[in-house]
């Protein structure tokens, strides 16, 4: 099934929520683009973030770069400047350096999905040109009995052509090429197997 | 809102970096209010950068500490369970992306095979198939059959039900369904070219083209009409 429309960008006042189910997906959804811009922004300019947010239910989430703890801690001591007690240069690199794999690999993954989504769109415009001009390619809730009927039975014979079809392919001796000198699976050698 | 896409990775120009430092740093500020609002929560967001001694801070100074007392006075195990870091929150990503693809592939794959199934239905030819295709046409197949004969049933259910039918179940040409007056013109002619194609071998392996087919069969349908 494809991917159902959603309501696409909606204008929303900002207000606290009344209904809680829609507070509980609105919470759910912006958090989650709330990191993912704050994850850019460390990647995009190198900075330095901690994002502390509380849930409807009490639990807290918690984003940190390079991790909550520390930029928690340098806050609260309110020590100035970045990278003041940082002996584990070394590590920071490392740490680093993996990230940009990371995003390396998130990027490409992200750009496939992109791909497969416009083959996808293709697909269904496709779809819908053919399902107006063959009856046989509607849905089936909008066929009578008749079509039904005959559709099936089309369905049927293709279904045993293929069956056929497939079985042939699959047959060892069809995947085995003669090498012409009668080598250890010679066609015909096969060929004679079966027939015994 | 600009529209071209970034890449995931440090900006080396300085003067770039520091423009967009700037603007997203203020609208990441302004989702984390709105956050707040919206859902009535508490939040807080700490930034440092090379560009200023001190750190950006929402909503406050006071604001931050509070939400970070509040967050300290949480057990250790609740801290930790939905924190997350560049790596794992990356990671977390790609898995999801990794995720849409799949399904992506599958949808897909299976749009493709129905699209081959009809073309196959009308007279292409199975020749050029591999296995994984043949394969997945008959599960596909399968289940449109499915379908198929669950909706065959419901509608003779139907037809013997209606009131003046009979006890016999006639093959009802003409009964019920307005659906099929609709249609009658082409399921004539789908019947005619089965029966022209009965004693190929392949069944369904002919190879006409569209067009050739359905003037075949309006000629044949014509022809069967005037003899009647």
């Amino acid at each position: 099934m494809a991917k159902k429309p959603n309501m696409g960008r909606q204008k929303i006042k900002i207000e606290k929520i009344e209904v809680k189910n829609h507070l509980q997906v609105t919470f759910s959804k912006r958090r989650s683009g709330l990191f993912k811009k704050a994850s850019e922004l460390c990647t995009l300019c190198g900075v330095e973030i901690a994002i502390i947010v509380f849930s409807p239910a009490g639990k807290v989430f918690s984003f940190g770069h390079p991790n909550v703890e520390s930029i928690i801690d340098r806050f609260l001591a309110r020590s100035t400047g970045p990278n003041s007690h940082d002996p584990f240069h070394l590590v920071e690199a490392q740490r680093n350096a993996s990230v940009r794999e990371l995003n390396l690999q998130l990027g490409q993954i992200l750009n496939e999905v992109e791909v497969e989504r416009k083959r996808g769109e293709n697909l269904d415009n496709m779809r819908k040109t053919n399902e107006s001009h063959y009856w046989w390619e509607a849905p089936v809730s909008k066929l009578g009995l008749e079509e039904l009927e005959q559709l099936r039975d089309a369905m049927e014979e293709l279904k045993k052509n293929v069956s056929q079809h497939a079985n042939k392919l699959m047959n060892p001796s069809s995947m085995f090429v003669s090498n012409g000198a009668g080598g250890i699976f010679d066609q015909s050698r096969v060929n004679l197997v079966r027939e015994l | 809102m600009t529209r071209k896409k970034v890449k995931l990775a440090f900006i080396t120009n300085d003067s770039a970096r520091k423009a967009t430092f700037k603007k997203r740093k203020k609208g990441l500020m302004k989702k984390v209010g709105e956050l707040s609002t919206l859902c009535g929560i508490d939040a807080c967001a700490v930034v440092y950068s090379p560009y200023d001694s001190q750190p950006e801070v929402w909503p406050d100074c006071r604001g931050a500490h509070r939400v970070l007392a509040q967050f300290k006075r949480m057990p250790e195990m609740e801290q930790s369970k939905k924190m997350v870091n560049q790596e794992s929150f990356i990671r977390h990503r790609i898995s999801k992306a990794a995720d849409q693809l799949k399904k992506l592939n599958k949808d897909n794959r299976e749009k493709e095979i129905t699209h081959l199934m009809y073309q196959c239905l009308t007279g292409k030819g199975l020749q050029g198939l591999g296995v994984a295709e043949l394969n997945d046409m008959g599960w596909l197949l399968d289940q449109n059959l499915k379908d198929i004969c669950k909706r065959i049933e419901g509608l003779k259910k139907a037809t013997v039900e209606a009131p003046g039918n009979g006890a016999e179940e006639k093959p009802a040409p003409l009964v019920l369904d307005g659906a099929m007056q609709r249609a009658a013109p082409p399921q004539q002619w789908f019947t005619e070219w089965m029966g022209n194609s009965g004693d190929n071998q392949q069944g369904l392996g002919v190879r006409l083209g569209m067009a050739e087919q359905v003037a075949a069969a309006v000629a044949a349908a014509a022809a069967a009409a005037g003899r009647r």
